[in-house]
Parts: structure tokens; C-alpha cells; sequence
């Protein structure tokens, strides 16, 4: 008799213990989705998945290419919804798709131009599994399928190839910002902004870079490349904006870390350029006259990186008088996008936020219209650049030659 | 019975674990965004108050539990039927705690688990936790505080180094008025989680030096409140104000949100460790009142026969109280603050106070002529 109350308390203990294989999964039975493409389906009904799916055994490092197989495969299924193309695929996929590593949502142009993103979003933003951290970024003239099945040369899976261009751009560049489904939403559910998203394209022979020939030659035929941001209204993609426009946009966001600015010296174009090591925007808001006016205080401070004509860089005079120049520079640079901006009619900058929060009675009345409020809204931007160093060298060689 | 005994420093931690319990978990007032923790605020202000309610009735009563001071105070008949809706009224929140631990792990987690089967395995674990009794569960608290202020820090350092905090998001305050916050104060962060410190009424007579309940029970108070308070601005200041209306959950979501240098990430493991351990206490805590009600209403001799009978009722309710979250949550939001929480917390409390004082008013008048006849008497001793 005790024997038996022995053993039964034994099994019984060991209920706590099981209570978390309920849900157990082998990962030999999990198909770990890196990238998830979403193109428009045919004749504009429902949607088309596309999964970017690591094949484990061919991305340990070592096999250096050769030998193993493709390190991703990549599937296709359509639905009307999102979850039921994610349904359907388990038509082909011989495993259950797996979300919890999904790093980046990519969508077609012509999806974000036709009919908006945003009856996607809610399945995005519901999911358990799905990380708040994944980005969404925009096929720019290209389909996310193409997009997806696309192989690079560096890293052996084409997502990180998106996410870490993406970082390096916002660190070097400052062209780009990461942009998670997270931001996107509040972007879109906020009265007084409009969501952004990072613009990605192929260059090259777009059908080629599926193939295994496109990672086995030192110039890919196809590469994916960082294209601009995409301007959303109401849910659907407007316009573009590129290059010094989209930095523009990212210095008011406080999202550039490091950029390059070249400015004129004595009729020189493009003589001298200075990097960005950091950068501080803020955003405020005044109300005159029952008028707001925005103003951005952008504050920069950086290095001479290149000096291509004789000048006294040891003279403090003088690099007060660059710094002078670099302020006007940036700020010419972030007007130019504003006006931008205002011309499509979208705050892509969250200049009505600012507003909300310091005078939310105003906030009520400008809310109603604040597209076109935002058209015709004053913005003054100032900038504070300081120069502090100026590489190895003083003068550049060339006043030597003189 | 009489021989529990807790240190004050147990209780504190009690106090403590049972009031952020699942207060931290749930978005609390989040339906006022920007300004919830304004409300948490009033709402710890509001507690403190009621808690002197209590901390009288306890004064005056110092050997009785809640249940044994109603009658006391009210007569035996009246006294046993407020005595045993109370304990009724522990009992169904205890399940409720139940209910909100268990319908947050199957969304997050345990997906594909039937909801019986976790709640089943809490509970067993907080019948053997009753089984073991209260001095028990005060050490396994000591031990557990550290462990959830630890976890809670490093928390908080790493939301604050991932660069998560945009305090702009708490402006502007109070834009619609200080109204809907007292609106909102009054019908939830007044009763839930501050007006639940009516189960310690049944705890304090276990208290080893009970001259320092008041001071101990307001300090839990005060320190719990202050740290609910700072976790809803870090939910406010990450989330922002639209994605907090959408999130069951906003601690959570701040967690999942945190990623430093690309490696420290998914931490949400955090959450769950947190959400167990609090969970875990509120249910025990509420479950332990019950349990001493009956004994003490009932005239049983062992608190830890009743346990599993309890224990079974707890389990079932937490089940079938509502069909499915939505249910739950309206129901915990807006019938059960107005129609338990007020009644239990806040006017029967009140009423017994007015009336212990009357009734110990008359008695201390007759103690004191007794003292003073006395020491009348004493000189002519001397």
C-alpha cells in the first residue's frame, strides 16, 4: 500500500514539471521564418506570402559556400487574409511556419500603392509570436517575392543583408532609420503624423537572383540596395522621398547617429567635408497668435574628414567660419524636406504630436484639418554645428604647395 | 491557530508582493493614457486613508480577525452571514487572480495549453503553500522579494539603456481635466489593487508585534504604490499612448520591446517570472483570508483541512466566471469594482468603524471611571 502512494506521488510531482511540454515543438519540426513578403494577389484579390525560410544545415559557418546547398528556401502561398495564406502554405512547407525570428516584413510597392497596408497590419500587430521589434520595409519597383529570393553575396541570409545595411546607412549615412511595425502603427493611428517606411530596390537582373550563380561571381548580378522612404496616408503610400530629402527627414526625426556634410569654400563646390559622430534634434512648439510655429533645434557635432584646397585648419577663426557654413548647409537640407513634405500634405515628422502635447485645445480645433494646416505651418529650423578635431594631419598638404 | 506568528518584516513583504501582484501585469486605468498614473497616484492616497479604516478596527480588536470583529460588532446573527459573504467574497477574488494569470499565460505563451490545465497547476501549488501555512509562506516571501526587486531593477536599467524612454509621451497632462482621472480613480485604482489590503485585516492578528502593523502595512503600501506608479510611466513613456489602449498586457509589450547591443532581447521571460511569482502570492494571500474565515465562522479546528475543498471551489470559478476574456475583463473593470470591491472595501468597513466606535466609546468610558475610582483609591494607600 505505501509502495503505491510512493509511485503515485512521484507521478504526481512530476505534473509541474510537464505542464510546459503541453506546447513542445521540435525544431526539426519548425520552419524558421526570416523575412515575410507580402505582394498583392491575383487581380488585386488577397494577398500572396512570400517566406524566407533558413535552411540550418547550410549557414553554419566553414562550408564556405561550396558543398552545402542554398542556406534559404523560399515558398509562396496566397490567401485572402494574411493567416490564411500562412495557413495555405502548409500545402508545400513540410513544416509549421515559425515566427518568433521574423526580422523584417517586406511589402510590394504596388500592394502599399493599390490598396494600402493596412488590412495587414492588425495580424502583425495581434500575433503572440511575432516581435514588436520586426521591421517593415517596402519593395520599391520590385515584388517582395523577388525581394526575398534574392541571395547575397556577404551575408550568408539575404534578411540580414536588409537589417544591416539598414543600421549601417542610419550609422554612416543617415539616409534610413529603422522603422519596426510597432512605429509604423502609431505612426498610422496618430492624428497629427504620418508613418514612414525604409524603401528597398534591386539593382541588376532582377530574375537572376534567385540563382546560385548570383553569389558565385565577385560582382552580383542582382544586389538589394537601401532606396529612400515611403510617405503612407490613411494606410497607402503616396511618395518618395531620396537621398539629402530622406536625411532631412531622419535629422528632424533625432534619428541621424553619423552623416557627412560637404560645403563650398571660396568658390570651390563640394570642398571640405565634415562627418557627423552625433547629432540631437528637438522639436518644439510655440503658439502666437493662436498660430503654432514649430521650431527644430538640430545640434551636431563632428570631424574635418577631407579638405581639398589650401586652407588654415589650425586657425580657429577659420573653423568657427566652417561650422558658420555647415549650419547653413544643414538647415537649407531640412527646410528643403519640410517644404517637401508640406507639398505632399503629410507630417511625416509627428509636428502635430508636438503640437497635442503643448496645447491640446489648439490641438482640437487644428486636428480637423491638419493636412492642410500642416501645408501652410511655419517652421523655423536652427542649427548648432561644432567641429572639434580634424583627423591626423593640420593643414591639408596643399598649403604647402602654394 | 494562535500559535502563527509573523515578523513585521514578513508581513511588509506580504503586503508588498500582494499589491503588485497582478496590478504591475494588467494595464491599470491605461483607458486615461497619459495621465494612468495620476490616477494610480490618487488611487494609493485613496488606499492609505481606507487602510486607517482598517488599521482602527484592528485596534480595537487586536486578537480578531475581520470575520470575528463583525460579529463582535454587529451581533452574532448579522455578523456571521457579513462573515461569510466575505469569505465568499475572497474566494471569488482569489479566482479572478487565477483567471487573469491564467488567460495571460495562454495568450502569450502556452498557446495550444487548455486554460484548466494551468489554473489546475497553480492551484495545487497554492493548496500545498496553505497546507504549510502562513510563517511558510512569509519565508518563501523573503526569499521571492529579493528575487522580483532584482529582476524588477535590472528591468528597468535595461528599458532605460535601450533607450525606450520618451517622457514627451506623458504630455500633455490632464488634457481632458482632472475629472475623468478622479472618475476613474474612484471606479478602479482606489479598490484595485489599494482597497485589497482588507484581506491583511484577517492576517494582522498574527502579527508578532502588532504596534507596528500600521507602520509596516502603510510602508508595503507606499513602496508597492510608488513602483506600480513608475511602471506605468515606463509603459506610457515606451509604448506611447495609442499602442497602451491596445495592449492587455503593456508590461509585456515595454519588455518585448527591449534590445540592447543585439543581444540582449526577448527578455519576456522576465515578465513571466514576475507574473507567476505576484500571481502566485495575491492568489495565496486571498485564498489564506478564505481558508481563516471559514475556520473561524465555522469552528473548525485545522485550517489546512479546508484547503482542498476550498482549493476545488477557487479552481472551478476561476473557470467559469466568464467565457472568454473579453467577458472577464468587463466584468473585472466595470461591475465587480462597483459592486464587490466598494460594498467589501469600503462601506461595510466604515459602517463597522462608526459603530465600533460607539460601542468602545461607551466601554472605554466605563474602563475610565473604573481607572479613575482606583486611583482615587491609591493615594490613601500610599
Amino acid at each position: 500500500m505505501k509502495r503505491t502512494w510512493k509511485i503515485l506521488l512521484m507521478i504526481i510531482s512530476a505534473v509541474p514539471f510537464l505542464g510546459g511540454c503541453w506546447n513542445q515543438k521540435e525544431l526539426t519540426d519548425l520552419a524558421f521564418v526570416m523575412a515575410l513578403g507580402v505582394d498583392r494577389g491575383e487581380n488585386g484579390h488577397g494577398y500572396k506570402l512570400t517566406f524566407q525560410i533558413v535552411n540550418p544545415g547550410n549557414v553554419t559557418t566553414g562550408q564556405m559556400g561550396g558543398g552545402g546547398g542554398l542556406p534559404i528556401a523560399v515558398y509562396k502561398s496566397s490567401g485572402v487574409n494574411l493567416t490564411d495564406a500562412s495557413r495555405n502554405a502548409t500545402k508545400e512547407v513540410s513544416r509549421q511556419l515559425y515566427y518568433a525570428h521574423t526580422n523584417v516584413v517586406v511589402i510590394s510597392e504596388k500592394l502599399a500603392k493599390k490598396e494600402g497596408i493596412s488590412n495587414i497590419l492588425d495580424a502583425l500587430d495581434r500575433d503572440p509570436v511575432f516581435r514588436t521589434t520586426t521591421q517593415i520595409i517596402i519593395a520599391r519597383g520590385t515584388t517582395a517575392e523577388e525581394m526575398l529570393s534574392t541571395l547575397t553575396i556577404l551575408d550568408k541570409l539575404p534578411v540580414n543583408n536588409i537589417t544591416k545595411s539598414l543600421d549601417v546607412t542610419e550609422n554612416m549615412l543617415g539616409e534610413n532609420t529603422k522603422i519596426t511595425i510597432d512605429d509604423f502603427i502609431s505612426g498610422f493611428v496618430s492624428k497629427g503624423k504620418h508613418p514612414i517606411a525604409n524603401g528597398f530596390t534591386l539593382v541588376g537582373k532582377k530574375n537572376k537572383g534567385k540563382y546560385k550563380s548570383n553569389i558565385d561571381s565577385t560582382i552580383p548580378e542582382v544586389i538589394i540596395k537601401t532606396d529612400g522612404l515611403a510617405i503612407f496616408k490613411k494606410g497607402k503610400l503616396t511618395g518618395w522621398i531620396d537621398g539629402k530629402e530622406a536625411r532631412g527627414a531622419v535629422w528632424v526625426l533625432d534619428k541621424v547617429k553619423g552623416t557627412d556634410v560637404n560645403i563650398d569654400w571660396n568658390g570651390k563646390n563640394n570642398a571640405i567635408n565634415l562627418i557627423t559622430l552625433r547629432s540631437k534634434t528637438k522639436v518644439t512648439a510655440i503658439v502666437k497668435n493662436d498660430k503654432p510655429v514649430i521650431t527644430v533645434s538640430i545640434e551636431n557635432e563632428g570631424n574635418v574628414s577631407q579638405a581639398d584646397l589650401p586652407i588654415k585648419l589650425t586657425d580657429p577663426d577659420v573653423i568657427g567660419k566652417i561650422e558658420r557654413k555647415m549650419e547653413k548647409s544643414i538647415q537649407k537640407e531640412v527646410l528643403g524636406t519640410i517644404k517637401a513634405a508640406q507639398k505632399q500634405r503629410s507630417d511625416i515628422f509627428g509636428f502635430g504630436d508636438v503640437i497635442h502635447r503643448t496645447d491640446p485645445k489648439l490641438w482640437k480645433q487644428l486636428s480637423k484639418d491638419w493636412d492642410n494646416r500642416f501645408a501652410d505651418l511655419q517652421v523655423n529650423v536652427k542649427v548648432d554645428s561644432y567641429l572639434r578635431r580634424s583627423g591626423i594631419r593640420t593643414n591639408p598638404f596643399s598649403v604647402d604647395l602654394k | 491557530m494562535d500559535t502563527i506568528k509573523i515578523s513585521s518584516f514578513q508581513l511588509f513583504v506580504l503586503v508588498f508582493l500582494f499589491e503588485m501582484g497582478s496590478a504591475i501585469v494588467v494595464g491599470i486605468a491605461s483607458g486615461l493614457k497619459q495621465d494612468a498614473w495620476i490616477a494610480v497616484l490618487l488611487g494609493m492616497a485613496g488606499g492609505l486613508l481606507l487602510f486607517l479604516v482598517y488599521h482602527r478596527l484592528f485596534s480595537y480588536y487586536p486578537d480578531l480577525p475581520l470575520t470575528g470583529y463583525v460579529q463582535k460588532i454587529t451581533g452574532k446573527f448579522i455578523g456571521s452571514i457579513l462573515g461569510f459573504l466575505y469569505i465568499v467574497y475572497f474566494i471569488y477574488c482569489a479566482s479572478r487572480v487565477t483567471r487573469d494569470i491564467g488567460e495571460l499565460l495562454t495568450t502569450t505563451i502556452y498557446t495550444n495549453t487548455p486554460l484548466f490545465i494551468i489554473n489546475t497547476l497553480m492551484i495545487l501549488t497554492v493548496i500545498y503553500a496553505i497546507h504549510k501555512g502562513l510563517e511558510v509562506l512569509a519565508r518563501v516571501g523573503e526569499l521571492l522579494f529579493m528575487m522580483v526587486y532584482l529582476m524588477a531593477f535590472t528591468g528597468f536599467l535595461l528599458v532605460v539603456f535601450s533607450g525606450l524612454i520618451h517622457l514627451e509621451n506623458l504630455k500633455p497632462i490632464l488634457e481632458n481635466g482632472i475629472m475623468p482621472v478622479i472618475k476613474k480613480t474612484m471606479g478602479e485604482t482606489i479598490t484595485f489593487p489599494f482597497g485589497e489590503m482588507i484581506i491583511f485585516t484577517m492576517i494582522l492578528p498574527h502579527l508578532n508585534e502588532p504596534k507596528k502593523a500600521k507602520f509596516v502595512c502603510l510602508s508595503g503600501m507606499i513602496l508597492s504604490g510608488i513602483n506600480i506608479i513608475i511602471t506605468t510611466i515606463i509603459n506610457i513613456a515606451s509604448l506611447g499612448t495609442d499602442l497602451i489602449i491596445r495592449s492587455p498586457f503593456p508590461l509585456l509589450s515595454t519588455i518585448s520591446k527591449i534590445e540592447l547591443m543585439n543581444f540582449i532581447e526577448r527578455l519576456d521571460v522576465f515578465f513571466m517570472l514576475y507574473l507567476v511569482i505576484g500571481g502566485f502570492f495575491k492568489i495565496t494571500l486571498y485564498f489564506y483570508a478564505a481558508v481563516l474565515g471559514a475556520t473561524e465562522l465555522f469552528k473548525f479546528k485545522n485550517p489546512g483541512k479546508l484547503s482542498f475543498p476550498v482549493g476545488f471551489i477557487v479552481l472551478f470559478a476561476s473557470l467559469t466566471i466568464a467565457s472568454n476574456y473579453a467577458e472577464h475583463i468587463k466584468e473585472g473593470l466595470k461591475i465587480v469594482p462597483i459592486y464587490l470591491h466598494w460594498p467589501f472595501q469600503i462601506i461595510i468597513p466604515m459602517m463597522l468603524l462608526v459603530i465600533a466606535f460607539f460601542r468602545n466609546r461607551k466601554k472605554k468610558q466605563k474602563t475610565n471611571s473604573d481607572q479613575t475610582s482606583k486611583s482615587e483609591m491609591s493615594p490613601a494607600n500610599q
